[in-house]
């Protein structure tokens, strides 16, 4: 059974069809489900139903592709990319900085991310330009973490 | 923001899988948002109040430098 209803489905879709300019790649780290049981290890919750979440949202544009990396079999891409937990993806495209989700992006937060993968495929926001003056004049690093609970 | 700033990372982190993150960084009210891991609000803020609150957190660490 899906996990985006087929209605919205049809609605982002379209959105993304009226909306996406450049390609877009959503890498994801996860754990799938080892035959080996650790005592005292937990399996990610979360992990298979954020993979087939993000599955079929890549499905509804062709200028969307999904990379998975599982860490139980290597950790390189996770440091590569500084993450140290699961389930977690990064969208990118042309956006200049890092867009990371983690965790499952349900409720308000799957809002968040089909307009996240439509600003990275742009690489340009609505922001204001003293915003975005401001932001390209930084120089040093910023890191906004953002607390949501699904909703 | 980090779309436009290849100095920013913006992290979206779903507190209830991470309880220990939501302990750590007190997170009590959704949405909160944390800046460099030292200022922090919660609630939704129109985009100027927005940053304002990262020009003082970027400007409370360049002061700290130069202490």
């Amino acid at each position: 059974m899906a996990l985006i209803p087929d209605k919205d489905q049809a609605t982002i879709r379209t959105h993304f069809d009226e909306n996406l300019e450049g390609d877009v790649e959503i890498v994801m780290l996860t754990e799938r489900p080892s035959p080996i049981i650790i005592p005292g290890k937990q399996a990610c919750e979360t992990c298979e139903d954020t993979e087939g979440l993000l599955k079929e949202v890549v499905a509804l544009s062709n200028k969307l592709k999904l990379t998975v990396h599982d860490v139980g079999v290597g950790k390189d891409e996770a440091v590569k990319l500084g993450i140290d937990r699961v389930p977690a993806f990064v969208i990118n495209g042309a956006a200049r900085g890092k867009v990371r989700f983690f965790g499952i992006p349900s409720g308000y937060e799957f809002s968040a991310l089909i307009a996240d993968v439509v600003d990275v495929s742009r690489g340009t926001t609505d922001l204001s330009d003293e915003t975005r003056e401001y932001l390209a004049a930084l120089t040093e690093d910023v890191n906004l973490k953002v607390f949501t609970t699904p909703t | 923001m980090a779309v436009e700033s290849d100095r920013v990372t913006a992290d979206v982190i779903e507190a209830m899988e991470f309880p220990d993150l939501a302990r750590r960084y007190g997170v009590r009210g959704v949405p909160k948002i944390v800046i460099n891991d030292r200022a922090e609000f919660v609630g939704a803020l129109l985009e100027a109040e927005y940053l304002a609150q990262i020009r003082a957190a970027v400007e409370a660490n360049g002061s700290k430098k130069n202490e």
